[in-house]
């Protein structure tokens, strides 16, 4: 029991600290800000397609961005041309049943998250490593708590950062994509900005896992964003050379191994999947955070 | 609350057995065997390199051994789960959080020591109070000047009084007034709890501490009480203008004694047994006999620790 007290402690006072750390701050910010434009300018793009497929139409262009969009998206031929597509109705359900504005936000929230986990949390052990102040903490609870509370303080902290954003991105698309009043479309992108917050678990346990590994911070950032950049360049090279023989079929294994294999999971409405990719993520996030901790626990600090 | 753990009483707070560390090819603790009493104040000295925050960083298990054993409290080597909250540690050249505030701070650091919050929030006050940092409290560290923060930095070391506080260089960049007010501090938890100051500063190791231990290559060369190694108990210097003419006499004014002239320093050196004479008894027969042979110019108790310090490395 004291130990998961210790970590709670550990873990707020991490998010306090985090918050008051400038850097931190402004990435949040900026998170938030970029949040807010990338809806701002996705709007402009979808208003901009709208008008030109109503001028091919010959129909009148709407003064809104969304109204084509939304009309489009209930008919029910292009619901029957989409069920031809998926046949799938599961999956037809899960994508048509998805207001723009909410995939607008997820597409955001997904491609970049992993870019600021590193920036806010990638150096936070190094720089408390190679300043020294770890050693008055670790005399008083172990490395292992001191390195998972870290982890669950930052989680918070990136938490705070995709509820801001998801917040922000949410009022810029109540009042620019018609359709938005909808009740439910708040709560929809806050679930989004949760799921997102699941995606970034193994992102955050390998940027802080590496962290351990070195006592410069900048040098833990580089190695947090070529750690990630990596775990992109083989969930591609893994998708695109899987196969159903001989070592290509060994590939999906290592894949499994890695975040992107379970972001779809992710996109799905129906809770099994939700559930277990979920879990999954966090556990990954919390193996690759342990795997930089056991080189750092037989470390002189 | 300090944590249930299997105990032995010891006389020893602390007791290393042949450390060996190696960094490389270099040994920086090279069988070093040291024994620190129980509530003593004890004080390392050594040259640069000598391994005196090396065994410091190893008994607070920053550092991990290449050989040799550690035993804390009768407890075993470091482990924060048995120890947490009974040893403390001012380590060389360790920032604080910029961006924290010291109450807060030192209020974390009790409440993972073990303190319930209001506990440690108490005691965090208190030992900023104690260090002059009162009116500072919610200042965040980095603006407090260099000096403010070593003093917060000493302050964490007595959140809740622990058994053991190691302290490497406590006094270095305080200003003359904060010295003064640390050494009192110090004073104060003689007989309270177990302290180890390393510093380079002889004349703050002799003040403050009751034991010493040289350092040198990463062994302990000469371990004693402070009263042993400057001869306090047994020795009185006096610092004369002439050489004495008649030794015998002076020998005849206080039987049981020994009486040597140093030319090169101009002092007459008594030694005598502690267990039959007291200093004031030695002064109160010898000074007449000396003053009718020549000038006086200073008395001491035993040689300065720095005296000691050159003979012996």
């Amino acid at each position: 029991m004291k130990a998961l007290r210790d970590i709670g402690l550990v873990a707020v006072h991490e998010g306090l600290d985090a918050l008051r750390s400038r850097r931190a701050l402004v990435v949040l910010l900026l998170y938030m800000a970029a949040a807010l434009c990338n809806m701002h300018w996705s709007i402009n793009l979808l208003h901009r397609l709208e008008n030109e497929l109503a001028t091919a139409l010959q129909l009148p262009a709407s003064e809104r961005a969304g109204v084509i969009s939304t009309a489009l998206w209930k008919s029910k031929p292009f619901q029957r041309m989409m069920r031809q597509m998926t046949r799938n109705d599961l999956v037809l359900q899960d994508i048509t049943g998805k207001h723009p504005a909410e995939l607008i936000y997820a597409f955001f929230a997904f491609f970049y998250t992993p870019l600021l986990v590193v920036l806010v949390a990638g150096n936070r052990i190094a720089e408390e490593i190679g300043s020294g102040s770890v050693r008055y903490t670790i005399v008083r609870i172990s490395r292992a708590g001191w390195s998972v509370g870290k982890f669950l303080g930052q989680t918070m902290m990136i938490g705070l950062a995709l509820l801001l954003s998801g917040l922000g991105a949410y009022a810029v698309a109540r009042f620019r994509l018609a359709g938005s009043g909808a009740p439910g479309l708040l709560l929809n992108i806050v679930q989004w900005s949760a799921r997102a917050w699941l995606y970034s678990f193994p992102f955050l346990g390998l940027a802080m896992g590496l962290s351990h590994l070195t006592r410069s911070a900048s040098r833990a950032t580089v190695l947090g964003i070529l750690a990630i950049t990596l775990c992109f360049v083989l969930s591609i090279l893994i998708r695109h050379f899987s196969g159903e023989s001989g070592w290509r079929a060994m590939l999906p294994a290592i894949g499994m191994l890695l975040p992107d294999g379970y972001k779809m999971c992710l996109w799905r409405r129906s809770v099994p999947p939700l559930v277990s990719g979920g879990v999954t993520l966090v556990t990954l996030g919390f193996v690759y955070l342990l795997a930089g901790h056991a080189c750092f626990r037989k470390r002189d600090v | 609350m300090l944590p249930q753990t299997r105990c032995v009483i010891m006389d020893n707070a602390i007791e290393t057995t042949g450390l060996v560390k190696r960094y490389g090819a270099r040994r920086a603790l090279d069988g070093f065997t040291l024994s620190v009493p129980r509530f003593a104040v004890f004080g390392l000295v050594g040259p640069n390199g000598a391994g005196k925050t090396t065994w410091m960083m190893s008994v607070a298990g920053l550092t991990h051994l290449t050989g040799g054993s550690v035993n804390l409290l009768g407890s075993g080597a470091f482990d924060p789960q048995v120890h947490s909250g009974r040893l403390a540690i001012l380590p060389q050249d360790s920032e604080l959080p910029p961006e924290s505030r010291p109450l807060e701070l030192l209020t974390h650091f009790a409440q993972i020591q073990g303190l319930k919050r209001q506990e440690a929030a108490r005691s965090a006050t208190h030992v900023l109070e104690a260090v002059h940092l009162g009116d500072r409290l919610h200042a965040p560290i980095r603006s407090l000047s260099h000096g403010m923060r070593k003093r917060v930095m000493i302050a964490q070391c007595f959140l809740g009084y622990p058994e053991v506080v190691l302290l490497d260089e406590p006094l270095s960049g305080l200003d003359p007034r904060e010295v003064e007010n640390m050494r009192g501090f110090f004073t104060r938890q003689r007989g309270r709890q177990t302290i180890v100051i390393s510093s380079h500063n002889l004349h703050d190791i002799e003040r403050l501490c009751t034991h010493v231990a040289f350092i040198d290559k990463g062994r302990a060369v000469r371990v004693a009480t402070l009263d042993e190694v400057t001869g306090r108990a047994g020795k009185l210097i006096y610092r004369v203008t002439a050489m004495p003419t008649d030794r015998a006499a002076l020998e005849a004014a206080v039987p049981d004694t020994t009486i040597a002239y140093d030319a090169e320093r101009g002092e007459v050196v008594c030694h005598y047994n502690p267990t039959l004479l007291t200093a004031e008894a030695v002064n109160a027969r010898l000074l007449p006999a000396l003053l009718a042979q020549c000038g006086l110019l200073a008395v001491s108790r035993g040689d300065s620790l720095e005296t000691e310090y050159l003979r012996s490395l």
